[in-house]
């Protein structure tokens, strides 16, 4: 086995694993990459690296550089550069990041916050940050048709002010719902930034949006989720 | 291996429970609980009470040991507190000052 020198000596070395039949409570502090695959809870504070293996769970506030959450999440995410929920993430709770991605696949109720926008930030990097929210969207948004397609559920609610992510979502996070009661209707401050949500039942968007046929081609291999710009 | 390393810049203060080995290179306040191994790196430390089945120290334990097989002091640990357990190795440059019970159950 290396010695300790060895393994701290070398920045890139993932050397703190926690391993899946571990669980940590309390506070986790350090200046090295984290790779989770058993559970941490409490409060976690690293200058480096968190990674969330599929296996793992942390349900901590936590506060790094960059966030990579294959597993689940439940608590704040604060990250000096960059947040990503990978397609096997599910995460409950609040992004605060210069740079957050969620891609397909992922799950994630919270907010975001990417500070301020930078002038010259590439738009196109805006539509990546998802939130599952099926009610606040132009009847021409192409993607949309796709996830009743994709997970046959339910027709959503027509209340716009009810928690819409269980009707598109596989796995809305057992656990966690519970955690945050505060997170469930739409968080309130941006009401400007929302200026196309519609209280319209939201059967009547898909008959709308199913007119065009190449939107519903356009819209099955895009299952994804949501663009958001509220803070 | 070991599946479970706690790397030597992080500092844990809380409870740490499990069912495989552990490395401890960094620091860990509070308790450890494990039905494996525990091992105690040079750059290890831990302020914490230690329940498992065994446990290798080469770095700083203050803190009272409990194992069901096995206890070990390595060459340059400096452990404080009571150790229990049926087998207990202090080697030669191992600093130890706590009590001594190697009186489990005999059979």
């Amino acid at each position: 086995m290396a010695t300790p020198k060895e393994l701290s000596s070398s920045n890139n070395v993932n050397n703190t694993v926690v391993g899946p039949s571990i669980l940590i409570s309390g506070r986790l502090t350090g200046d090295e990459d984290l790779t989770v695959r058993g559970r941490v809870e409490g409060e976690l504070t690293l200058s480096r690296t968190l990674i969330v293996e599929p296996s793992g769970v942390v349900k901590a506030n936590v506060a790094v550089k960059n966030a990579i959450v294959s597993g689940v999440v439940v608590g704040n995410i604060n990250a000096t550069e960059s947040v990503e929920l990978t397609r096997e993430g599910r995460m409950v709770g609040d992004i605060h990041a210069p740079r957050v991605i969620i891609v397909d696949g992922a799950s994630f109720r919270g907010r975001v916050d990417m500070g301020d926008v930078e002038p010259g930030r590439l738009p196109a990097e805006r539509p990546t940050v998802a939130r599952p929210t099926t009610t606040a969207r132009p009847t021409t948004t192409p993607a949309r048709p796709a996830p009743p397609a994709a997970r046959p559920t339910p027709p959503p609610p027509p209340a716009r002010t009810a928690p819409p992510p269980a009707a598109t979502r596989p796995a809305p996070a057992p656990a966690a719902p519970a955690a945050r009661p505060g997170a469930k209707p739409m968080p309130p401050p941006p009401p400007p930034t929302r200026v196309e949500a519609r209280p319209a039942p939201a059967p009547v968007e898909q008959a709308t949006s199913a007119e065009p046929p190449s939107v519903l081609g356009a819209g099955a291999k895009k299952k994804v989720v949501v663009k958001k710009k509220a803070r | 291996m070991a599946n479970t390393v706690i790397g030597s810049s992080i500092v844990i203060d809380g409870e740490i429970s499990g069912d495989e080995d552990l490395v401890i290179q960094g620091t860990v306040k509070g308790k450890i609980s494990l039905k494996e191994s525990l091992y105690v790196e040079g750059s290890g430390v831990v302020e914490a009470d230690i329940e498992t089945q065994n446990v290798e120290i080469a770095g700083r334990v203050t803190g009272n040991i409990v194992a069901s097989d096995k206890v070990e002091l390595k060459t340059d640990c400096r452990v404080v507190g009571d150790i229990k357990a049926p087998r207990i190795l202090i080697a030669d440059g191992a600093s130890f000052k706590g009590n001594v019970d190697m009186d489990m159950k005999e059979r």
